[in-house]
């Protein structure tokens, strides 16, 4: 787990997070396995800013089914990122729909 | 907000716009809202995007299209304002530079009203139309009269003649068998209406009262029942009564029964009065068309095709709306017709040009002798049409302005006036007769109004 991009997965950008995105707070979707430390220093590398907090949480997996086979989707760890006031803001690259 | 314009032929030209930055981003931020509301984006609802998150998606490209459509329209009739012109037909608009951030250039490329080269149109010569009415017209309308209020005597003894009414019973023949239709009794007949085949009254003339007689008649080719055409027929005739028309006396009596005169004579005059009245009304008329056409001859117009085809148009309109409140429908006319649409329209063309033409060179004059509209004009004109309608001025008032037709008034109002004017400015026209006029002519007022829209 040295790799910051593998430890975090995706942003996740919604309606509720783009408004927390103005108090510079960004959502990801983490590794499971990554502690907020792990996760605050993978960001500071990948976007060069400065962390000043990170809150974590785990998604819980919900049951799923398809037809008659019932499952669950996987568990997920969240982790909504405070960057410092003078940090830049970041850009995400999103994929070009029509 | 800057346009210049720019002629390249007599009358088209080109409109060059520019229209400022702020603008632009103000279209653009429109055209955002209008096509947020339709975008879906996961992670959010529908019109939720942010404006950020939307243009990184789909580009600031995609609003380009609605926000030259929000902007151009408004764009497009200020720099008309701005340069002054009055354009007849939609422009052709190409777009030169629109971008987020810059100032949005466009040309337009439009055919304006033709600048009317105006000829002699004060003293025109109109030939005035003699409006004496003689005694002999009034005699024949006395004649008229006195036909409508005949009377019918029967004639006891004496042949049918010709203006008589003979009471008849009749069975027709052909080939010896009888037909449909064929047969009557107690039919009254006018002898010398025409109202049977040709032939048949005239072999009732000189019948007399109770005499039977058989009339051979030859169906006309061109009768309506398919079976009888061009066949001969033979018709049994019986002739019960003849009554005769008897035209009553010209004498006061006469003119107490017909009119609230009480002699012949008041009544005399009271007819020659009111076909002066009607004379002069159509004698006014051909004076102002025949006025108003020559100062259009006289006058220099090159009227753009594009005006000539919104007037066909709009005949074509009218005329639409004229055969479908007679139950017809202009698919229909065209079948009966054996026209089609540019046939017609061809047809109107010609006219249509010169109906063009009239209004331009009457607006032309309306401007070169500062002919307007004041209010108390307006007024009369509101109060005029109140009063055929029996409705209260103000409601008209309201009705006219709420439709925004107030221009269009006045502009019918100008026309009126200038054609009166040339009416009054002609020469050997029966100037104190034609000169004040009691009512503007419908016809005028409508072209008017037709120009208007």
């Amino acid at each position: 787990m040295k790799n910051p991009r593998d430890i975090i997965k995706r942003p996740i950008v919604t309606e509720r997070t783009s408004d927390l995105m103005a108090l510079k707070k960004y959502a990801f979707e983490v590794d499971m396995r990554a502690n907020k430390t792990e996760i605050k220093q993978a960001i500071e590398q990948i976007f060069g800013v400065k962390v000043t907090n990170v809150n974590t949480m785990r998604m819980p997996a919900k049951p799923k089914r398809y037809g008659r086979y019932s499952g669950y989707t996987s568990e997920w760890k969240k982790a909504i990122v405070s960057l410092s006031a003078d940090s830049k803001e970041l850009e995400f690259f999103e994929p070009v729909t029509p | 907000m800057k346009a210049t314009w720019e002629k390249i032929e007599k009358n088209v030209g080109v409109l060059e716009v520019e229209v400022d930055e702020a603008q632009v981003a103000s279209a653009l931020d429109k055209a955002f809202k209008k096509v947020v509301a339709r975008v879906s984006v996961p992670g959010f609802r529908k019109g939720k995007v942010p404006r950020q998150l939307f243009e990184k998606r789909f580009g600031v490209e995609s609003l380009y299209q609605d926000a030259i459509d929000i902007i151009l329209p408004e764009a497009y009739v200020q720099a008309v304002e701005e340069a002054g012109i009055e354009p007849v037909d939609r422009p052709e608009v190409d777009i030169e530079q629109f971008a987020k951030g810059q100032p949005l250039k466009f040309k337009a490329k439009v055919t304006v009203k033709p600048e009317v080269q105006l000829g002699e149109y004060k003293g025109i010569e109109v030939e005035a139309q003699d409006s004496e009415v003689t005694d002999e017209e009034v005699a024949e309308e006395l004649n008229r009269q006195q036909q409508r209020h005949a009377e019918l005597a029967t004639k006891e003894e004496g042949a049918a003649e010709k203006g008589d009414i003979a009471v008849i019973d009749f069975e027709g023949f052909v080939d010896g068998e009888a037909f449909q239709g064929g047969k009557a009794e107690k039919y009254s007949l006018e002898l010398g209406s025409g109202s049977f085949i040709p032939g048949f009254e005239e072999q009732v003339v000189g019948m007399e009262k109770g005499q039977e007689k058989e009339v051979n008649v030859t169906f006309p080719e061109d009768y309506h029942a398919d079976e009888l055409k061009g066949k001969a027929a033979l018709f049994k005739v019986k002739l019960h009564d003849i009554k005769s028309k008897v035209l009553p006396e010209l004498d006061d009596e006469f003119a107490k029964d017909v009119s609230e005169f009480d002699t012949l004579e008041e009544y005399k005059q009271d007819i020659k009065s009111r076909l002066s009245e009607r004379k002069q009304e159509s004698a006014k008329a051909a004076l102002e068309t025949a006025v108003v056409e020559k100062a259009a001859a006289n006058a220099e117009v090159d009227i753009p095709q594009a005006m000539i085809e919104t007037e066909v148009d709009q005949m074509l309109r009218e005329f639409e709306r004229r055969i479908r409140s007679q139950g017809m429908t202009l698919d229909l006319y065209y079948q009966f017709s054996g026209q089609n649409e540019d046939a017609l329209k061809e047809q109107m063309r010609a006219d249509a040009e010169k109906r063009v033409r009239n209004n331009l060179v009457l607006e032309a004059i309306a401007k070169a002798e500062n002919i307007e509209a004041s209010d108390a004009d307006v007024d009369a004109e509101l109060q005029k049409i109140a009063d055929s309608m029996n409705r209260p001025v103000a409601e008209i008032r309201a009705a006219v302005e709420g439709g925004g037709n107030l221009e269009g008034l006045k502009q019918d109002v100008v026309i009126r006036k200038t054609v009166e004017f040339l009416t009054e400015n002609s020469v050997a026209g029966s100037g104190a007769e034609a000169g004040k006029p009691k009512k503007p002519r419908a016809t005028k007022a409508k072209e008017a109004k037709e120009d208007k829209e």
